[in-house]
C-alpha cells in the first residue's frame, strides 16, 4: 500500500482561482520522493493538503491509509513535518524547543542525538536561544524537529533551504539513512540537484497541473548530451546522423545535442580533425526543459539547451512568471492562487 | 485540551500573571483604604452639591460603602485595563499571533486537533482570568481587613463575585478566541476584541454618569457585573446567565469555524 495517495485532488479559491488541480500521485513506503516546481506551483499547497491544513475543493487523499479530512491527527501523530521558511519559538533554547515539540507528540526522541551530531550542533548551541540562530542553525533545528522522533513518513518542504553545502551533504546522508530504514520522504523542491542527487521518483508540478511523474533515472534518460568539439579544419558533416540535433559550427567551434546510440555519431565524426572534445550529460534542468519543450512552445534543440542554460545557471527551476508567457493558460496562475490562499 | 500545550503556555505567561496579579492584588487594597479614610469627605462633598450627584456613581462603584468601593474597583479603568490583558490581549493573540508568527502550523504538525488547541487555549485564558480577579478580591479583602472594616461585607459572598467577574472577562475572552480563530492577522483579531470591550464599557460607564443615556447600559455586558448588590446579598441571575451565553456563542463560533478554515501558508 502507498504512503501517500492522492486522487484527483484540487484546491480552489473561489470560482475562478486555482491552486491545485487534478492532481494524482502515489508515494511508496521506503522510497525518497522528490515533488518538484517552481515557486507558486501548488507544492505547498499540496503539501497543507495532505496534513489537514487546507481543505480539498476535489478529489481526496489518504496518508499512511488514512483519509487526510478525516483522520489528520492520527496521520500527523505518524509523520514529521518540516514547513518551508520555518518559524520557531524564539524565546525558548534550542533544546527546550525540541523538547517541547517532542512532548506534544507524546513520544521520546530516539534519533535527536544522531541528527544534532550530524549536522554538528553543540551543546552550547543548544542551550542558545533561538531568536540568536543563524538562518542556517533554524532550518538545521527545523529539520531536527521534523525527524527526531523518528517517523514514519516525513513530510519536508525545501529541506535545504540555507543549508550551507557541508550541511546539505550531511542531509542527504540523512535521508539515504532514513530510506535503509524503510522510512519514506516526500521532499518538496525547486532545486533541481537537490532532487537528482537524492530521490527515486519525482512528480513534477507546475501551474498546479501535475506535469509527469517518473523514475529520476527515467527523467534523465531522456536528456540529450551536450557535445562541443574543437576543430582544426572543416566541420564533420553531421546532417542526418541518427541521434544528433541542433548543430551549430562557427570559427572552428561545433555544438550539438546527442541522444540515443552513441555510435553513428562517433563514425560520422572519426575522420574529423578534431583537437578537443567534450561530451556533457545534461542536467535535470535540461531533462525536465526538454520535457517541458513542447508545451512551453520551445524547439528542442537551442531553444531548450539555452533555456536549460539559464536554469543550470541557479540551478533552481525558472518561476512560474518565466514561462508563462509562453503557455497559453486557460486557469488563473498558481502565482495568483498562492496570493489569494494568503488572504 | 493538551497537557503539553497548557503547560508551555503557562510558562510563558507566568510573569505576566504575576505581574498583572500583583497589579490588581495592590489596586483590590487600596480600595477599602480610600472607602474607610475619605469615604466621610467624599460622601459630604456630594451632599454639598459641588460635584453632580450622579458623579456619585461611576459603573455601579462608589467610596460610600466598602460594597460600593469593592464595586469601583472592578470597574475602575486601570482594573478593566489590568484584566484585559488576559481576556482581550492573550485571548485575541492566542491563535492570531500563532499563526501570523508562522509557528501555529509547526504547533499543528503534531498530533493535536484545532478544537483540542482551542480548548486549550481557552482553558489557559480561563485560568488567568481566575487568577486575576482572585487577586483584586484578595487584595480588597487584605485591604479592608487591615483597616477594620471587613466586617461590613459578607466574606461568604466573596466567591460569587469572583464567579461573576470571571464570567465577565470569560465572555470576553471567548469572543477574544473566536476573533483569533477567525483572522490570519493579530491586528484584527485584536481590532475585534478592544472594540467590543470599550464600546461596552462605554456604554456602561456613559449609562451610569448621564442618567438620559441609562437605556444604554443593558447593551453593555459591564452593567451586568453587579459586585455592590452581590455583596449585598442581592443576586440576579439574568446577568450571569447572559455572560455565560455570551462565552458559550463565542466558544461556539470557534468551534465551528477554526476547524473549517484554510490555513494557507504564511505570507
Amino acid at each position: 500500500m502507498s504512503n501517500i495517495v492522492t486522487d484527483g485532488l484540487g484546491k480552489r479559491y473561489g470560482r475562478t482561482v486555482v491552486a491545485l488541480e487534478d492532481l494524482t500521485i502515489d508515494v511508496r513506503p521506503g522510497e525518497i520522493f522528490g515533488f518538484l516546481g517552481p515557486n507558486g506551483a501548488g507544492k505547498s499547497t499540496t503539501i497543507r493538503l495532505l496534513l489537514g491544513f487546507l481543505h480539498p475543493t476535489a478529489g481526496q487523499a489518504t496518508v499512511l491509509g488514512m483519509d487526510t479530512e478525516r483522520e489528520s491527527v492520527q496521520i500527523r501523530s505518524r509523520v514529521g513535518y518540516l514547513p518551508g521558511g520555518i518559524a520557531l519559538y524564539d524565546s525558548l533554547s534550542g533544546e527546550d524547543l525540541l523538547d517541547y515539540l517532542a512532548d506534544l507528540y507524546g513520544r521520546t526522541a530516539p534519533s535527536r542525538g544522531d541528527l544534532l551530531d550530524r549536522f554538528e550542533f553543540s551543546e552550547r548551541d543548544l542551550r542558545r536561544p533561538v531568536r540568536d540562530y543563524s538562518r542556517g542553525m533554524r532550518q538545521k533545528i527545523g529539520i531536527v524537529q521534523a525527524l527526531q522522533h523518528d517517523p514514519e513518513l516525513a513530510i519536508l518542504d525545501e529541506p535545504t533551504e540555507g543549508l550551507d553545502p557541508l550541511m546539505q551533504r550531511a542531509f542527504y546522508g540523512i535521508l539515504e539513512d532514513l530510506r535503509a530504514r524503510g522510512r519514506t520522504i516526500f521532499i518538496s523542491s525547486h532545486v533541481l540537484s537537490e532532487v537528482e542527487r537524492v530521490c527515486d521518483r519525482v512528480a513534477i508540478i507546475r501551474q498546479g497541473r501535475l506535469a509527469t511523474l517518473q523514475d529520476v533515472g527515467a527523467l534523465l534518460a531522456r536528456r540529450k548530451r551536450n557535445v562541443e568539439m574543437r576543430l582544426a579544419g572543416p566541420a564533420p558533416v553531421l546532417d542526418g546522423v541518427p541521434g544528433v540535433s541542433g548543430v551549430s559550427a562557427n570559427d572552428g567551434l561545433l555544438t550539438c545535442q546527442l541522444e540515443g546510440d552513441v555510435r553513428p555519431f562517433l563514425r560520422a565524426i572519426a575522420s574529423a580533425p578534431i583537437t578537443d572534445l567534450t561530451i556533457e550529460p545534461a542536467h535535470l534542468e535540461e531533462a525536465f526543459l526538454e520535457f517541458y519543450a513542447d508545451e512551453l512552445g520551445l524547439t528542442a534543440g537551442r531553444d531548450g539547451a539555452s533555456r536549460a542554460g539559464q536554469v543550470a545557471a541557479s540551478s533552481e527551476l525558472p518561476a512560474s512568471a518565466d514561462t508563462q508567457s509562453a503557455t497559453p493558460v486557460g486557469a488563473a496562475t498558481a502565482s495568483d492562487a498562492d496570493q489569494e490562499a494568503d488572504r | 485540551m493538551n497537557l503539553v500545550l497548557l503547560g508551555h503556555t503557562w510558562r510563558s505567561q507566568r510573569l505576566k500573571v504575576a505581574i498583572v496579579a500583583g497589579g490588581l492584588l495592590g489596586w483590590g487594597f487600596l480600595m477599602p483604604i480610600i472607602y474607610s479614610q475619605f469615604g466621610v469627605q467624599f460622601k459630604q462633598l456630594f451632599d454639598s452639591g459641588i460635584i453632580p450627584k450622579q458623579f456619585a456613581q461611576f459603573g455601579e462603584g462608589d467610596v460610600f460603602s466598602l460594597s460600593g468601593a469593592i464595586g469601583l474597583g472592578f470597574i475602575h479603568p486601570i482594573a478593566i485595563t489590568l484584566s484585559s490583558v488576559f481576556a482581550v490581549g492573550f485571548a485575541a493573540g492566542a491563535i492570531a499571533g500563532e499563526r501570523q508568527r508562522g509557528t501555529l502550523e509547526v504547533l499543528l504538525a503534531r498530533p493535536i486537533s484545532r478544537r483540542q488547541l482551542h480548548a486549550t487555549l481557552l482553558v489557559a485564558t480561563l485560568l488567568f482570568i481566575a487568577i486575576a480577579i482572585a487577586a483584586i478580591l484578595v487584595g480588597a479583602a487584605a485591604g479592608a481587613a487591615a483597616f477594620g472594616v471587613l466586617h461590613e461585607i459578607d466574606v461568604s459572598r466573596l466567591p460569587i463575585l469572583w464567579l461573576d467577574g470571571v464570567l465577565l472577562y470569560a465572555a470576553i475572552a471567548s469572543i477574544g478566541l473566536a476573533a483569533s480563530a477567525s483572522f490570519d492577522r493579530l491586528s484584527p483579531a485584536l481590532g475585534v476584541t478592544i472594540g467590543f470591550t470599550i464600546v461596552s464599557y462605554f456604554l456602561e460607564i456613559l449609562g451610569s454618569l448621564w442618567p438620559d443615556a441609562s437605556w444604554l447600559q443593558p447593551y453593555s455586558l459591564f452593567h451586568y457585573l453587579r459586585p455592590k448588590e452581590l455583596l449585598s446579598g442581592t443576586i440576579d441571575l439574568f446577568g450571569p446567565a447572559l455572560m455565560l451565553a455570551v462565552a458559550v456563542a463565542g466558544v461556539a463560533w470557534a468551534v465551528i469555524v477554526f476547524p473549517r478554515r484554510d490555513l494557507a501558508a504564511p505570507s
